[in-house]
């Protein structure tokens, strides 16, 4: 489904990404931790088609086209979602506008038809349960004045209506209270199905917990230094990244 | 002729001399004494601190002539071209400045409003404006202001006696049609209350064609103690057209204006709202919103006078340019030493969707009390590539997205319009011109 190689990337002149690798088979959980400033909200930028990085060497291969070439927009329009690490404000332009435009938008691309008011409604209305989301939100503008722990659930609420094939949740639990935590969780495991993937960016074991994924990922220095099953995850909990940083120096 | 007067002959009357339009022997005075005021004023140069970003060169080589010649009959269709469906109006017409009763509908007025055409007024009841007009923009100082006193004759007047409140909006739509030449048009729009009053009044100025003419409107406004007026004005003119309206504003003591400014159309187009205060505790709002693009001016000042105490005044304009388009904002807010526990706020924010549009933006407090609450802001900048990303990280195309973040823009002060009707109409219109918008 997504196959990165080699993948290098700068902001400026600096090179955050060194020579990335990543495989992410339909219906695969992956965890990406990893210290602070090691690079995986650069990652997901990169993946996404964000302004302001220059890819020097690699690939990134989404459903066999190759994702680097894409404008953001089509990238979504091929099924790949980003959940920020902060959501943007937008200011004066309408929640539920905006997600019917995305909605369409997707759909036209896909050679679907729109959906009309009505059915759109409806469906908001179900994933706005899911999300245990005030309908409230829609009549309000995109994030603007949302607290950190809406955002972060309309990010969620965006992905389960825009069914994307691979999201990337960019520190989705940081700034949730338990019980949120728990909501969003909920919301992304009622999402898993065996077409869809996933790239769960996290700093805490405690997501993993409620969602479990099939692989974990150390990421240091902009590469993927470690790889392994969840009981990774537990491993760095327990003694950090310097453990992994001795074993590569010893290696 | 001597001054301004010769350089604008043509504006004044069809033998280019004498005003000799009908009316009272007192209207014939002041259009005289208008004229004569003209023949001392120069035209304003690029010198002048009020006009040193706007040039008046395009206007007079236009050599716009009054017109006078009754009007043909309108297209049967024009009137449902240009009405909003789902506004609920009192509806004056004025077609090339003259006041139309064949597409007005006032409807069912209550007690103690008076709403129709001026010309109409005057002939009934001469002396019922004697008093009232020329009251609150006194003796004019500015050209156009004078030029439009020269040439009174025709516009919208609307008189609330005491404590009467209207429900529905009075919607006054001045319709501009081709015809033979290039002409002017000066409507004078009267509009008082008395105390306690209250009223909205929507004032639209269209064309159904790309046709060449000039407005020239001048509006006296007087609030009473307590009254509220709402006075949305959507400037919509054809895009080869001038114009300019002078707003004169006066406030008693306790009253409320919420102005909106809406600019669209025109390729040049001035607009002066000059407001003080006669009474403590008003509040005046001024919100405006413009787009220029590429052959298009937008040129605003305002002049604010806080002249005594405790009155609260609000600016807040913002404009979209594109392609070539300029703007001026030229924003003054005066305390004067005894305007005591004055709150004034003027901000003008400008989005920038191409590098060749230019705005001159000076907002000036000139502040002589001590005990004052006032500031202001202005920002010039470009759409956020943050914003912009995230909307084409959920599949948005970025021409879309673009649109979506103007709309967004402007959103603030078109949510200020009161009805729903009008919102959806201009936020439309704003949507469609900026579809056709060079985004670069
Ligand atoms: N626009 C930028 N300009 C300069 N440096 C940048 C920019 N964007 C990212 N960086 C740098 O790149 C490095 C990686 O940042 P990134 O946001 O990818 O880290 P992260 O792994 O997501 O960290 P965190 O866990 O704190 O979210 C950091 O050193 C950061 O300062
Ligand atoms: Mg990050």
């Amino acid at each position: 489904m997504l196959s990165v190689k080699g993948l290098r990337a700068n902001v400026g002149e600096k090179e955050i990404l060194k020579g990335l690798d990543l495989e992410i088979g339909p219906g695969e959980i992956h965890a990406i931790m990893g210290p602070n400033g090691a690079g995986k909200s650069t990652l997901s930028h990169v993946l996404s088609g964000r302004e302001g990085y220059a890819v020097t060497a690699g690939t990134a291969t989404f459903h066999g086209q190759d994702l680097l070439s894409l404008e953001p927009e089509a990238r979504a329009q091929l099924g790949l979602f980003l959940a920020f690490q902060y959501p943007v404000e937008l200011p004066g332009v309408n929640n539920t506008y905006f997600l019917k435009a995305a909605l369409n938008s997707i759909r036209k691309a896909r050679g679907e038809p729109e959906l009309d008011a009505v059915s759109f409604l409806r469906l908001i209305k179900d994933k706005l349960k899911i999300l245990h989301l005030d309908d409230s939100l829609l009549k309000r503008a995109v994030n603007a004045g949302f607290s950190g722990g809406e955002k972060k659930r309309n990010e969620i609420f965006q992905m389960a209506l825009l069914e994307p094939k691979l999201a990337i949740l960019d520190e989705t639990d940081s700034g949730l209270d338990i019980d949120a935590l728990r909501v969003v969780a909920d919301g992304v495991n009622a999402l898993r199905s065996p077409e869809r993937s996933m790239i769960v960016v996290t700093h805490y074991q405690r997501l993993l917990d409620y969602i479990q994924p099939d692989y974990v990922h150390v990421l240091a220095q902009g590469r993927i230094i470690r790889s392994g099953g969840k009981e990774l995850a537990l491993e760095l909990e327990e003694k950090g990244y310097g453990w992994i940083d001795a074993a590569e120096q010893a290696a | 002729m001597t001054g301004a007067a010769a350089n604008f002959a043509g504006w004044l009357a069809a033998d280019g001399g004498r005003p000799d339009a009908a009316g009272p022997d007192w209207l014939t005075a002041r259009r005289h004494d208008a004229l004569a005021r003209l023949g001392e004023l120069e035209v304003p140069t690029s010198r002048q601190e009020g006009w040193r970003y706007t040039s008046l060169k395009a206007l007079l080589e236009q050599g716009f002539v009054r017109g006078d010649a009754p009007l043909a009959a309108l297209q049967p269709d024009a009137l449902q071209r240009i009405l909003i469906p789902g506004l609920d109006s009192h509806r004056i017409l004025l077609v090339n400045g003259r006041y139309t009763p064949a597409g007005s509908a006032p409807g069912d007025l209550p007690k103690g409003v008076r709403v129709g055409g001026l010309r109409d007024l005057l002939a009934q009841d001469p002396d019922a404006l004697r008093e009232r007009l020329n009251r609150v923009a006194g003796t004019e100082q500015s050209l156009f202001a004078a030029l439009n006193t020269a040439s009174l004759d025709d516009g919208l007047v609307l008189l609330l006696d005491r404590a009467v409140c209207l429900e529905r909006p009075i919607e006054l739509i001045h319709l501009s049609v081709g015809q033979d030449a290039p002409r002017v048009a000066q409507p004078r729009h009267l509009i008082l209350l008395e105390d306690g009053a209250q009223a909205t009044l929507i004032e639209r100025y269209l064309s159904l064609d790309d046709a060449l003419y000039c407005t020239n409107a001048v509006l006296e406004l007087s609030l009473g103690r307590d009254a509220v007026l709402k006075h949305e004005r959507i400037q919509m003119e054809s895009r080869n057209a001038f114009h300019l309206t002078t707003l004169y504003l006066a406030q008693d003591a306790g009253s409320r204006y919420q102005g909106v400014n809406i600019g669209l159309g025109a390729t040049w187009s001035r607009t002066e709202l000059l407001t003080r205060f006669r009474g403590e505790q008003a509040e005046c709002d001024l919100q405006g919103l413009y787009l220029a693009g590429d052959r298009q001016l937008m040129d605003y000042h305002l002049d604010v006078e806080h002249g005594v105490p405790r009155c609260t005044s609000r600016e807040n304009f913002k404009g979209i340019l594109y392609g070539k388009g300029r703007a001026v904002f030229d924003g003054r807010v005066l305390v004067a030493r005894d305007a005591q526990k004055t709150d004034a706020a003027m901000s003008n924010r400008n989005l920038m969707l191409s590098a060749s549009a230019e705005v001159d933006t000076k907002p000036q407090l000139e502040i002589h009390a001590d005990d004052v609450k006032c500031s202001h802001g202005t920002t010039v900048g470009q759409i956020e590539p943050e914003r912009l990303f995230y909307l084409r990280s959920r599949g948005i195309p970025a021409p879309v997205a673009r649109r979506m973040l103007c709309l967004g823009f402007a959103g603030e002060i078109i949510e200020t319009l009161s009805s729903e009707a009008l919102r959806e109409q201009v936020s439309e219109q704003v949507g469609q011109r900026l579809e056709s918008a060079p985004l670069s």
